[in-house]
């Protein structure tokens, strides 16, 4: 009996998300990861608190104790809001911002930083090293070549997921016993929605490590083409959104839509005008980079 | 007989060099298939290329009647045991017979047992919850023969399914085959011709990634015309061709080997009758054989290697 693409998407799934756990490389860098942020984290409390210190000194008044109280009356102040208008270019992104607890928002910006990277390191390997090795051969007779990949997709997804939820909880944690006014319902809530949008731009990314993995054969070379094709990316997108204006310049707004950086800016927004478009925009990409890679993929010899 | 297994002109090329040229293979339902040829004949990637692994350039394949391969056709129904693959090292034996088993949609209430029971048979069912990684290379090959069988599949392509394992071991995955006669096609690759010729019931010779000769082993080695007697002195040629003038009679240079070449009404009981009682007098009588050997035959159709 020929098993239906859920129950083979579903054991693919569950086979990755096993091999990931068993094979102590993905486990590592997850928990480095984790570990990187919360360690950011800590260090983003200490500098707030050095600065609070610091400028609290200046004005010749007491400041409480704990992090986080100064920076709070600040973030309600309206020349905060003025440089902060000034630096996102938009008074409603601003004052969007500006209803985001300080350490969510440090996160959101940890986690759109650093996530693809860590995407990068953990996914890009993932098809070629089974085509090196020989194992796919022992499995592409079972299921077919697509739904091989997608259920690759799909385990690396839920793997990235998880690696964020517990970075989040890291750095919520730190937030906890360190920051004096620290809201603990609003921020986990404003964290929670930095995960998934951050999930979801790490997808684009994921899409684009598992393209890198089904065009080349060599595991390692895989990984190294993935980062470059990542900073290619990244170059591309500022390049893009710098040169891009009226007439033939339009064209360049089509470039910058087809990198993740192009809908970057509007995963800060909170409502879903900005953030839906994004969110699609972001999935399509990552299914327009596998599909790019396994056009290569189909037809190429195991 | 329908075929299991059909390839009609199919040609593949890595790079310049064609390793598959225009190959037809016929496997009949239930037969268990020998592939023979020398290194790079096209063994190997004519069974990759008949699961999909490999591409052709051109050439079609047909596998149990169904076109060429798809999973959604043939997932479960044919399964190939690869030639130089590894495992994922991490996973656990039981784990990914289980994984596999799934992937072929074999039902949960059956797959435990079957895996089970295939466990048993190539000797790992101790080492079930052992990490992959940690198997001998015989034991690894062992696994890969298992997942080979899983689900009863109807087509199994094995390539040098015996390669790397001990005698005892060897003996019997050659039983395990033996057993499946009939009820599955099996195709084989090897270079070991002993093999070919205990287990299979059909043979064919591959050179350059071309079909030399395909048949069953019987008229292959002519074992029901054919009778070869290996003696201790030399043989009485010239009174055997006197007595029994309808057979063709030939004699190796050494003068100990006899060959008995013959057509109906003769039969080996038949011709035995008559002639041994005259070798034994010329000397002791080693062995009879039926038929030629496969290494003759294979080595007398293909060109020797130039020097």
């Amino acid at each position: 009996m020929i098993p239906t693409t859920l129950q083979t998407l579903r054991t693919l799934t569950r086979h990755e998300l096993e091999d990931s756990v068993r094979s102590r490389r993905v486990i590592v860098l997850s928990l480095l990861y984790v570990a990187g942020s919360t360690a950011a984290t800590l260090l983003f409390v200490a500098i707030l608190q050095k600065v609070e210190r610091q400028l609290a000194e200046s004005l010749g008044v007491t400041v409480a104790s704990g992090t986080g109280s100064v920076t709070a009356t600040l973030w309600k102040s309206d020349g905060f809001r003025h440089i902060l208008t000034s630096l996102a270019g938009s008074e409603s992104l601003a004052t969007t911002l500006l209803r985001v607890p300080p350490l969510a928002l440090f996160y959101g910006w940890l986690s759109f930083t650093f996530a693809p990277a860590l995407v990068m390191l953990t996914s890009t390997a993932r098809i070629s090293e089974e085509v090196w090795s020989g194992s796919a051969r022992f499995v592409l007779f079972r299921t077919s070549r697509l739904h091989w990949c997608l259920g690759k997709f799909a385990g690396q997804a839920v793997q990235i997921l998880g690696a964020l939820l517990l970075s989040a909880a890291g750095a919520w944690l730190v937030g906890l016993l360190r920051m004096k006014s620290f809201e603990p319902a609003a921020t986990a809530l404003a964290m929670l929605g930095f995960v998934m949008r951050g999930w979801i731009y790490s997808l684009t990314f994921l899409g684009l490590a598992l393209a890198v993995s089904q065009w080349c054969a060599a595991p390692n070379l895989a990984l190294a083409l993935g980062f470059f094709t990542m900073i290619g990316l990244a170059v591309l997108a500022g390049v893009s959104d710098h040169f891009a204006g009226e007439g033939w310049r339009r064209a360049w707004d089509l470039v910058h839509a087809l990198t993740p950086g192009g809908h970057g800016t509007d995963l800060w927004w909170g409502d879903a005008a900005h953030l839906l478009p994004a969110c699609v925009f972001l999935l399509s990409l990552a299914f327009v980079y596998l599909a790019a890679g396994y056009a290569r993929f189909a037809r190429r010899d195991l | 007989m329908t075929a299991a297994l059909l390839l009609r002109g199919v040609v593949k090329c890595y790079g310049r060099r064609r390793a598959l040229d225009g190959l037809d293979l016929e496997v009949p339902c239930g037969s268990v298939f020998g592939l023979v040829g020398s290194n790079g004949a096209g063994k190997t990637t004519a069974m990759a290329v008949s699961v999909g692994l490999l591409r052709a350039a051109a050439g079609s394949c047909d596998l149990l009647g169904a076109g060429s391969f798809r999973a959604e056709v043939h997932a479960g129904r044919v399964t190939l045991l690869p030639q130089d693959s590894r495992f994922p090292p991490h996973a656990r034996v039981v784990d990914l017979l289980h994984y596999y088993g799934r992937l072929q949609g074999l039902p949960d209430d059956r797959r435990g047992a079957d895996i089970e029971a295939l466990l048993a048979w190539v000797h790992l069912a101790d080492r079930a919850r052992s990490p992959v990684r940690t198997l001998s290379h015989g034991m690894t090959r062992r696994l890969a023969i298992a997942q080979a069988f899983l689900g009863d599949p109807e087509l199994i392509l094995l390539d040098e399914p015996l390669n790397g394992l001990d005698p005892r071991e060897a003996a019997r995955i050659r039983d395990l085959i033996r057993e499946r006669r009939g009820r599955q096609t099996i195709v084989i690759s090897s270079h070991n011709l002993g093999d070919i010729e205990t287990l299979c019931d059909r043979v064919a010779f591959i050179e350059h990634g071309r079909l030399m000769r395909q048949d069953t082993l019987d008229r292959i080695t002519r074992r029901s015309h054919r009778l070869t007697y290996l003696l201790t002195g030399d043989a009485p040629l010239e009174s055997l061709r006197h007595d029994v003038p309808e057979v063709d009679w030939q004699v190796s240079r050494d003068g100990r080997e006899l060959t008995a070449s013959y057509t109906d009404p003769w039969t080996p009981q038949s011709l035995n009758r008559r002639i041994v009682p005259l070798l034994l007098q010329s000397g002791e009588l080693l062995e009879i054989r039926r038929g030629s050997d496969l290494e003759s035959e294979y080595l007398n159709l293909t060109p020797p290697l130039p020097l």
